[in-house]
C-alpha cells in the first residue's frame, strides 16, 4: 500500500514537473488583459482579468477569446454571447487579420437577438483581440469553419472588421 | 525578435506535419509562361505543395512574417499561417481544407491555397490533374458565363432572378410542373440543387446547361423577361392558367421612362420565418412586428405620398438579406427602409435608433481601385467590380444620412420614446443597396414596457406617421434639392426654415453620376 502510494506521488509529481516544463517551454506566464463587456450604460468596457497566457500572440489570442466568452466577473457587466458558445480557434495571419471561429448551438441553429446585441457582441470580440495584442488590427468571423453572412441577421460578416468606436466607453478608448 | 517568430511559426508548422501515411515526389506546374518542377506531398489524400517552388515558378516571391509567410505574386499579396485552414487575400479569405505544415523547415500549402489566391487576386484558375502530377496555372474560363440564382415572394409572386456574368444564348421550355432555362452558351452552375421555402417553386436544378425551376402545382403560371447592366434572366411565377407546355420567349424589357424624384420606395420588415429575430419577454416575436408596421407604413406612404411602396415580403416567409436589397435595385427604388425591433442585454434599454450603412477604409478601396485600373488589361477583374460596387455604395452614404437623420428626428419629436440617435454600422442588408438607406430600430423588444407598448394600435399609428412624415420631408427636400420643387418663397413674416438658412451650395441632388463602367450602371438607374 504504501509502496502504491510511493508510486502514485511520483508519477503525480514527474506530471507536475512536465506540466511545469512545457509551460516554461512554451513561455506561458499570467498576463492582465482587458476584455470587453457591455455595462448599465450599453456601452463596452474593459475587465481587467489575468490569465495564463503563451508568449505568442498568435497561441495567446484563442486563450483571451475564450475566456472573454465565459462572461464577466464583474456584476455591473453582462454576457453578450449566447451561454452556450465556443471558440473554434484564432487565427493571427500576416498583416494583422485575426480569423476567429465561433460555434455553439444557438449560433449554429440561429441566434435570435436584436441589432444591438449582436453589434455588441460582434465588437467585444474586436476590441477584446485589437486592445490587447498590437499585432491584430482587424477581425475575420467564421462559424463552425464555415464563412458566415452574420451572427443573427444584422452585423455583415462578410468582411473583416475593425474597432468601431463609438461602441467604447469614453473613459476607455 | 521577428526571426524567432518566424522560426517559432515554422516550428508550429512542423508539430502539424506529424502524419504518418504520406507520398513525396516531383510534379510539374504549368504555366502560361512555362512548365516547372516543385516539391509536393500527399498526406492523408491531401496534396500539399512547396510554396517556396510554386511561388517561384509564378515569378513571386514568399517571405517569413511574424505571423507566418507572405506571398506576393504580381501586384496580388497573399498571406497563410501556421495551424491554420484560412489564408486572407486582400479582405477575402482563401479556405484550404486543412492548414499547412513544414517540411525539413520549408512551407508546404495544400494547393487549394493558390486556387483561392490566384482565382480572387488573378482571375485564373488553378487545376490539379493527379493522374499526370500537373497543376495548371491558366485565364480563367472565359466561354462560361456565370450564374447567380436568387428568388424572392414579392406581393405574391415569387421571382426568379438569373444574374449572370455576361450575356448568354438561352431558351425556356415549359414543362407540365417545371420552366426549363436551356442555356446554349456554356454556363458555370452555382449549385447543383437548391431547395426553397416558397408558395410557387419547390426547387431549382441544374444538369449540364439545363436549369430547371420545379414548381410547386401544375397550375402555376411563369413569365419571363431580361435585363441588361447586368444580364439577368427574370422569371416571375404565380398561381393561375398555366401555359401549355411548349417555349416561352423572353421578351426584353423597355426601360421605363426614369424621372426624377422619390417614385419607389422599398419598405423591409426585419427577419422573416424560422429567422424570427429578437423575441420580447411577453413572447412577442420581431419578425411579426416588424411586418405589421411594414404593412401599416406601405398603406400611409402609398396613399399620402402617391408613391409605389413595395414590401420584401408579404407573408411570414424567409427572404435573405441579399435578396432584400438585391429587390430594391430591381426595381430601382428611390429609397430603401429596413424596419427592425432592438433587443439588448441591459434590462431597461429602450428608445429608437436609426442606422445608414458604415463603409471602413474608404481611401484604402480608392487606392485599390486606383491600382487595379493601371494593372487591368482590357477586362476588370471581378475583385475591382466589387471594389467599385463598394465606392458607388459610399456615394449613397450622404443621401442615406440625411433620410436616416428624418426618420430619428420624427421618431423623437412624435414618439417621444428615448432617442439614441443616428449610427452607422456595417449592416448587411444595407450593403448593396445603390439608393439611400437606412434602417430604423423602433423600440427595445427586450424591455418588458416598450413590448407592451410597441402591440397596441395606438403606438403603431403613432410610429408609422412618424415615419411618414419623415419619408416626406426627405422627399421634398431632396426634390428641392434637384429642383423639381421649387423652394417656397420666403414669407415675409415668418421665421426662415432652419434648413434653408444657411449659405452653403444645395448638396448634389442624387449622388454624383457615375463614372463610365461603374456598377451604377447595372441599377440602370
Amino acid at each position: 500500500m504504501a509502496l502504491a502510494m510511493l508510486v502514485i506521488a511520483g508519477a503525480c509529481k514527474k506530471k507536475s514537473e512536465t506540466a511545469a516544463n512545457l509551460n516554461a517551454a512554451n513561455k506561458v506566464a499570467v498576463r492582465r488583459v482587458n476584455l470587453y463587456y457591455e455595462t448599465a450604460q450599453m456601452l463596452l468596457a474593459p475587465e481587467p482579468r489575468n490569465v495564463a497566457l503563451p508568449e505568442s500572440a498568435a497561441a495567446a489570442i484563442p486563450v483571451v477569446l475564450r475566456e472573454l466568452v465565459k462572461g464577466p466577473a464583474a456584476p455591473t457587466s453582462l454576457r453578450l454571447f449566447p451561454a452556450d458558445t465556443v471558440v473554434r480557434g484564432a487565427y493571427l495571419l500576416p498583416e494583422g487579420t485575426v480569423v476567429v471561429d465561433l460555434g455553439g448551438k444557438t449560433l449554429t441553429d440561429g441566434w435570435g437577438t436584436g441589432s444591438h446585441q449582436e453589434l455588441m457582441a460582434v465588437y467585444s470580440v474586436v476590441q477584446s483581440v485589437t486592445a490587447n495584442f498590437p499585432d491584430a488590427k482587424r477581425v475575420r468571423f467564421v462559424v463552425n469553419g464555415t464563412p458566415a453572412e452574420t451572427l443573427a441577421g444584422h452585423v455583415s460578416l462578410s468582411k473583416s472588421l475593425g474597432p468601431l468606436s463609438y461602441l467604447v466607453d469614453p473613459r476607455a478608448r | 525578435m521577428k526571426r524567432l517568430l518566424s522560426l517559432g511559426a515554422l516550428a508550429l508548422l512542423t508539430l502539424a506535419s506529424i502524419v504518418l501515411a504520406q507520398t513525396s515526389g516531383q510534379a510539374t506546374l504549368r504555366t502560361p509562361t512555362g512548365s516547372f518542377p516543385f516539391t509536393y506531398t500527399e498526406q492523408s489524400g491531401q496534396l500539399y505543395v512547396s510554396a517556396g517552388d510554386v511561388v517561384s515558378g509564378l515569378g513571386g516571391t514568399i517571405a517569413p512574417d511574424a505571423n507566418g509567410f507572405k506571398v506576393t505574386i504580381g501586384n496580388a499579396t497573399a498571406a497563410f499561417g501556421p495551424d491554420s485552414r484560412y489564408g486572407v487575400v486582400r479582405e477575402d479569405l482563401i479556405e484550404m481544407p486543412v492548414p499547412p505544415i513544414a517540411i525539413e523547415g520549408k512551407p508546404f500549402v495544400p494547393w487549394q491555397f493558390f486556387q483561392g489566391f490566384l482565382s480572387k487576386a488573378a482571375s485564373q484558375d488553378v487545376i490539379w490533374d493527379a493522374a499526370t502530377r500537373t497543376l495548371t496555372v491558366r485565364a480563367a474560363t472565359r466561354d462560361a458565363v456565370g450564374v447567380t440564382v436568387s428568388l424572392a415572394n414579392v406581393q405574391g409572386i415569387s421571382k426568379i432572378v438569373l444574374t449572370l456574368s455576361a450575356p448568354a444564348e438561352y431558351g425556356i421550355v415549359k414543362e407540365p410542373q417545371a420552366y426549363v432555362v436551356r442555356f446554349r452558351t456554356p454556363v458555370r452552375a452555382p449549385f447543383g440543387e437548391q431547395v426553397y421555402e416558397d408558395p410557387h417553386v419547390a426547387r431549382i436544378t441544374f444538369a449540364g446547361s439545363d436549369l430547371r425551376i420545379h414548381l410547386t402545382a401544375p397550375e402555376v403560371a411563369g413569365d419571363a423577361y431580361q435585363l441588361e447592366n447586368p444580364p439577368r434572366i427574370v422569371l416571375d411565377f404565380r398561381k393561375g392558367a398555366a401555359a401549355a407546355p411548349g417555349t416561352l420567349q423572353p421578351t426584353p424589357v423597355q426601360k421605363p421612362q426614369e424621372l426624377p424624384g422619390i417614385r419607389t420606395i422599398v419598405i423591409d420588415p426585419g427577419h422573416g420565418g424560422r429567422e424570427v429575430g429578437a423575441v420580447g419577454p411577453g413572447g412577442l416575436m420581431e419578425k411579426d412586428l416588424t411586418l405589421t408596421i411594414a404593412r401599416k407604413l406601405a398603406n400611409a406612404l402609398a396613399s399620402k405620398l402617391g408613391t409605389r411602396v413595395i414590401l420584401t415580403r408579404e407573408d411570414d416567409s424567409v427572404v435573405s438579406l441579399d435578396q432584400r436589397t438585391a429587390l430594391a435595385n430591381q426595381y430601382k427604388a428611390d429609397l430603401f427602409l429596413s424596419v427592425h425591433l432592438n433587443a439588448a442585454v441591459v434590462k431597461d434599454a429602450k428608445g429608437s435608433e436609426t442606422y445608414f450603412l458604415s463603409l471602413e477604409a474608404s481611401d484604402e478601396l480608392a487606392r485599390k481601385a486606383a491600382e487595379n485600373e493601371n494593372a487591368a488589361s482590357g477586362h476588370q477583374s471581378s475583385d475591382l467590380d466589387l471594389i467599385l460596387w463598394d465606392l458607388a455604395q459610399q456615394s449613397y452614404l450622404g443621401e442615406s444620412s440625411r433620410f436616416a437623420q428624418a426618420i430619428q428626428e420624427e421618431l423623437n419629436s412624435a414618439t417621444a420614446v428615448a432617442n439614441r440617435g443616428v449610427k452607422q454600422a456595417p449592416f448587411k442588408v444595407l450593403v448593396g443597396a445603390t439608393m439611400p438607406a437606412a434602417l430604423v430600430e423602433v423600440g427595445f423588444i427586450s424591455n418588458p414596457e416598450e413590448e407592451a407598448k410597441l402591440q397596441t394600435d395606438e403606438f403603431q399609428s403613432l410610429m408609422v406617421e412618424a415615419i411618414s412624415r419623415a419619408v416626406q420631408r426627405y422627399k421634398t427636400d431632396y426634390e428641392t434639392r434637384i429642383g423639381i420643387i421649387q423652394p417656397a418663397p420666403p414669407a415675409a413674416t415668418a421665421t426662415a426654415p432652419p434648413a434653408a438658412t444657411g449659405t452653403a451650395p444645395a448638396a448634389p441632388a442624387k449622388p454624383n453620376p457615375p463614372a463610365p463602367g461603374t456598377p451604377q450602371t447595372r441599377t440602370e438607374r
